[in-house]
Parts: structure tokens; sequence; C-alpha cells
């Protein structure tokens, strides 16, 4: 049973969410404060994936997610009121993958949650290749095992969330082909057509930061101006 | 003052008083020099004719003295300055040194003083031009004598003077009427400050304020105008917020409440009226989610502070994801022309995705539905047009429909939240672009947002 972690302030939300996630066969887990979050993602059972608010008492979503991201690569999608473009960029690199803001619908949450749980592996597209990559064959080879779910520079592996990793596989299997933007958000989000550009962007910013050498001037993930983002192996 | 006519702007009013004092001062200055100078030129002239005529009567009555003299030969001796006529009146007839018999009506004035043995000098107007009348009386030969001469040389000077005068006097009134404007300007350039910055804060540039200014007679105005634009922004931004502030505290509650009427929904034991009951609730608090996400949205915009993020963005290719997004065939954009590339725009997309989307539930809702879009390349600008079949939307309304929560013809139709167009009036104009809306040829309306193009920023 897939563990949910529900970290929201609101008794009320908390206690309606609570019953529609249940009927979706989540174990749900509930914390009113990140302090109390924070404990059961250590705890022993651990998290599967993660509901975060922004604003708490407390410490707030960021620095929750901030200290959470290392502990677990569960999926986290924070449900806020607070839609600035600024706070959903900071959420999304303080490590979040999605995120959901207020009002929302309940279908709306269940297929963000439903996309984020979905096996690396499993991701599909046009194109099957073979399951190793080699993305980077120069300072140590950088491999992207999609069977394995391992990204490794030599005998370092690098860890990866779930996202990235799908990301990094869509982006595989077009490999030296432009992806729009929204084309990923459709693959790797499973957005509808209405989806925030700016999760594609802070996620490989994020990639890019585990796979470059020098994130700044990228070498494999490469942004092509006004269409989307393309991975080169070389 | 209050009459029907239009009232004079403050600098005509001015220039005008300028002008009317140049002009009294001048005419008056003229009519004082002219009239002195006149009085003067008149006594000058007539200290000439009595001289003149003094040695000739002493000539005329030392000839007549002479015994046996004729009266017409001696004064056919007497030669008489250019223009003087001599009169000589002796035992009540009269002589004259030419031809003609006016010397009684020229001298009428003269006679009486002349008949009681004094010197008369006069004028009369009977000649052109008028001319000094000196009667001599000479008791000696018992006769009077007349001498009339034509001031033709006064008549010419006191003209030349008199145009002369009237050329200054008109100089001087133009010169007022410069001199008035210049000063209009002068007193009024402030105040054009003070216009220009008015008409930024009317057209919602609240970040306007004058100068600082070191005239005294200034400085309350700066001060004041600046306080007021300082007022009138903080009360708009205290309006802005507590919109804001209560969508934003309203969205945890509606959120409880849509999780929970979800739940409801699904409950397979309602009985049928409940079950409608749940339906109308469900869908009355969708167009309240709406409406606030939409409130959420505008106070976004109102606030100024909304980050866009620009990025080149293919105008097709987002028309055509809106269309996908409201659940039209993205078909119904009207293909480009072989060869044609398709223009490109440099927007926020999720703000205007947001706007087409608004666009096309507009055209569904009041406009009938969606009958096609198009996209016209215009160079620096792109337009992009959404038509429907609806009944189109009267003159009066083409304002109005982008207002908040205004609705075509005042009635109010189901589902909107009142504040879509707003939206889209709102994030237009904050790319630097423009929407209206126009009569369809054939019927319904078309409203068209007309954004800069990238490429043609480019160029």
């Amino acid at each position: 049973m897939t563990r949910l972690l529900m970290l929201e302030d609101d008794a009320g939300l908390r206690a309606s969410l609570r019953m529609v996630l249940e009927d979706e066969g989540y174990q749900v887990v509930e914390a009113a404060d990140a302090e109390r979050a924070l404990d059961v993602v250590a705890g022993p059972a651990g998290v599967d994936l993660m509901l975060v608010d922004l604003m708490l008492g407390g410490m707030d979503g960021f620095s929750f997610i901030q200290r959470a991201r290392p502990q677990t690569e569960a999926p986290i999608v924070v449900v806020s009121a607070r839609d600035g473009v600024a706070d959903i960029v900071a959420a999304l690199e303080a490590g979040a993958d999605d995120y959901v803001t207020k009002p929302f619908l309940v279908d709306e949450v269940r297929a963000r949650l439903k996309a984020l749980l979905r096996r690396p592996t499993m991701v599909s597209t046009s194109r099957t290749e073979a399951d190793a990559f080699v993305l980077d064959a120069q300072d140590g080879p950088l491999v992207f095992d999609r069977g394995a779910a391992t990204l490794a520079r030599g005998d370092d592996e690098i860890h990866l969330t779930n996202t990235e990793f799908r990301l990094l596989g869509v982006l595989a299997d077009n490999a030296g082909r432009v992806l729009s933007r929204s084309s990923l958000l459709e693959h790797v989000w499973e957005r509808g057509f209405f989806g925030d550009e700016r999760i594609v962007d802070v996620h490989v910013r994020r990639l890019r930061k585990k796979l470059e050498a020098e994130p700044s001037s990228p070498t494999i993930l490469i942004t092509v101006r006004g269409l989307g983002y393309r991975l080169d192996v070389r | 003052m209050k009459g029907d006519r239009p009232r004079r702007g403050l600098r005509a009013s001015v220039t005008l008083a300028f002008a009317a004092g140049a002009l009294a001062l001048s005419v008056l200055l003229a009519l004082g020099t002219y009239f002195s100078a006149r009085h003067f030129l008149v006594q000058q002239r007539e200290r000439t004719a009595t001289r003149q005529a003094f040695t000739d009567g002493a000539l005329v009555r030392d000839s007549l003295q002479t015994s046996g003299a004729q009266v017409s030969d001696v004064l056919g001796s007497v030669s008489p300055p250019a223009g003087a006529v001599i009169y000589l009146r002796r035992h009540g007839e009269w002589y004259s040194s030419v031809l003609d018999s006016a010397g009684p009506d020229l001298t009428a004035q003269v006679q009486p003083l002349v008949a009681e043995g004094a010197v008369g000098v006069g004028w009369t107007d009977d000649t052109d031009p008028s001319a000094v009348v000196v009667g001599i009386p000479l008791p000696a030969v018992e006769a009077e004598y007349y001498e009339v001469s034509v001031a033709e040389e006064l008549d010419r000077t006191l003209w030349t003077l008199s145009v002369a005068l009237a050329v200054c006097a008109g100089l001087t009134t133009i010169a007022g009427v410069i001199v008035g404007r210049a000063a209009s300007r002068r007193v009024l350039a402030p105040l054009e400050q003070v216009t220009h910055a008015a008409v930024r804060v009317s057209a919602g540039d609240l970040t306007t304020r004058l100068g600082a200014t070191q005239d005294p007679d200034l400085a309350a105005l700066v001060g004041s105008f600046n306080h007021m634009v300082d007022a009138l922004r903080q009360r708009i931004e205290q309006d802005a917020r507590f919109a804001a502030d209560v969508s934003h505290e309203l969205r945890t509650p509606v959120t409880t409440l849509t999780t929970s009427l979800s739940l409801l929904e699904r409950s397979p034991d309602l009985s049928p009226r409940s079950a409608q009951a749940v339906r109308l609730m469900s869908d009355e608090l969708s167009r309240f989610r709406r409406a606030l996400e939409d409130l959420l949205a505008l106070g976004r915009l109102d606030a100024g502070g909304y980050e866009t993020e620009p990025c080149l963005t293919g105008a097709l290719e987002l028309v055509q994801q809106a269309l996908r997004a409201t659940g039209h065939p993205p078909g119904l954009v009207a293909s480009r022309p072989e060869g044609e590339p398709d223009p490109t725009l440099w927007v926020d997309r999720v703000q205007m995705l947001r706007v087409f989307t608004n666009l096309f539930r507009n055209a569904d809702l009041h406009g009938g539905g969606l009958t096609g879009v198009s996209i016209r390349d215009r160079g620096d600008v792109v337009d992009v047009q959404v038509e429907d079949r609806g009944s189109g939307v009267p003159t009066a309304d083409r304002t109005r429909v982008f207002e908040r929560f205004a609705r075509a013809g005042g009635k109010k139709t189901g589902t909107g939240s009142g504040l879509g167009l707003s939206i889209v009036e709102q994030t237009v104009r904050n790319h630097g672009g423009d929407v209206w809306c126009a009569d369809r040829p054939g019927g319904g309306a078309v409203f068209v947002v007309r954004l800069p193009s990238a490429d043609g920023a480019d160029r």
C-alpha cells in the first residue's frame, strides 16, 4: 500500500482530503506541522509520496522540502494557496516534483499523484532503445541505465529523484531531438495542456547540476531557444 | 460674463489682455503726440502766414497811398508766396490777386475782427487743403487786407505724422500680442507639466510625480499634487490587497468544500432528491471556484507585480494548445499559407494561454459557439481573431464587455465568472498589446487580440 504523507495545517482540508485519498487506496499519514512530518519521513516505515502545504505555523513548507529531500526520493507535490512565480520556483528548487494551487479539484491532485508514482521505467515514448545510455564518454563515463534505474559516473552512483529519472528517460529516448516544454510536461508529469512549463525548467536545472560538469554552460542537456530541450549524447 | 459664448482659454485671455493694453497705450500716446505736434505746427504756420501778410499788407498800403494807383494794379504788382491769395476790400468792393470772387466767403471768419480794426487770424476749410486766413485792417487807405494761404505743407506733414503714428501703434499692439503669448506660455509652463502628469496618472501610471521646484508660488501645487497621487496609489493598492487577501483566505475553505463534495457526489446511497441537491451545490461551487480563480488572477494583474516570464512562442502553436485545452479541434485555427512562417510572439505562455482559453470559452458561452480563429501577421504586430456565431456585441457594449462583471446586454447568462474578458484585456495590455471587439462579416462577433510581434522587434 502506498504510504502518503499529508502535511497540511488546515484540519478541515486534511480530513476531507484524507477521505478522498483513502478511497483511492492510499495509506494516509497526517501531519499538521513540519516537525511531525520530518519524523514520519525519518520513521521506519518511511513514505512513498508527500502532499505538502507551504504556509504552516512554525517551520514552513520550503524548509521541510529542503530537509526531507535528501532523506527520500519519494515524489513531493506541493499544495498551496501561494501561487506567485517566485514561490512556485522556490518550492521546485527546494526539491518538489510538482505543485497544485488551491483551490484545486480532487481529480487534479489524483492525476498528479498517479503520474508521479509511475515507475520511471514505465515511461514510454515513441522510440524504444537500449536500456543503458552512455551520456558522456569523456571524464569517467556517465551511464544512465533505465532498466536498473541508475545513473553513474564511473563507479559513483548519482542519486536522482523519481521525477528526474522520468525526465532523463524521456530525453534519452529522444536523444538528439528537441522536445518542447509542453511535450515534456505531457510525458513526464502527464499534465494536460495547461501545465506550468516552469516545472520543466526547474527540473532541467536540477538535472543539469547532477549531469553536467559545468551546469551553467551545459553540453549534455541543451536549451534550444524558443523550442525546448535536447539531450546530446557524446 | 457667464454668457453662452464659449469660454476663452487662459492663454488666449492673457494674450488678449496684453494686446488690448498695448493697443490702448499706443493709441493714447499716438493721439497725444499727434495733437501736440499738430498744435505746434498750426501755430507755427499761423505765425508765418501773419508775418507774410504784414509784409505784403504794408507793401499794398504803401502802393495804394501813391496817388492814382489802381487797386488791381497794386495787387498784381505784389507777389505773394506760392499758394497764397490776396483779397482786398475797399469801399465795399472786393479785389483779388487772382481771378476769383471767393474772397468774401473765405474771409468771413475774420471779417468782424478786421472791421473792428484788429488783426484776425483764422482757418477756412473751403479750400483744399484748408488754408490760413489772415486779415489786417489798412485804415490809412480805408481798406481791409486779407491773405489766404493754403497750408499744403502742414497738411502733408500731419498726414505723414499720423501714418507714422498709426504704424507705430499697430507695431506696438503686435509686440503686445507677442509679449503676451510669451508671458502666458512662461506662466502656464508649470501648469502644462501638471497637465501632462495628470494625464499620465489618469492613464494609470501611478508612479508619476512632479519634479521638485524652487519656485515658492509652485511649491504648494507640486507638493499637493504629489501627495494626491501618493494617496491615490495607496488607496488603489489597499483595495487590490483587500480583494487579494479576501480571495486568498477563501482558497482553503473552497478546496475543502470541493473535496468533500466530490466524496458526496460519488456516494452511491444518495436519494434522488439529495443527489440533485448535491449536483446543484457542485455546479454552484465550481462556478464559485472559477470566480475565485479569476479574482485571484485579476488581483495579481492589478497589483502589476505579477511576474511575467516571457519567452519566444509561436502564435499558431499557442492558439492550438488553447484550442485543445478548451476541447476544440486544433484545426479550428485557419492554417497558414504554404511557406509562410508561424509568427512568433514574446509572451508569458501561461498568461497568454489563459487569454485565449478565456476568449474561446467566452465565444462558446456568450457567442453561440466558436467558429474559427485566424492569425494575421501584420509586420510589427500579430492579430489573432476569434470569431463566433452569436448575435454579436452591440456597439454600445463593445468597451463595456471588458469591464468587470459586465455581461453583454446586461443579462446574466449562466456560468461565466464575469471576469474572463477583464483578465484578457489586462493581460494583453500588460504585454503591450490591445484587444477589441467588432462585428464579424456575416453575423456574430470577432474579438481581436493584437500583440507585438517578436519578429518585428528583432527586425
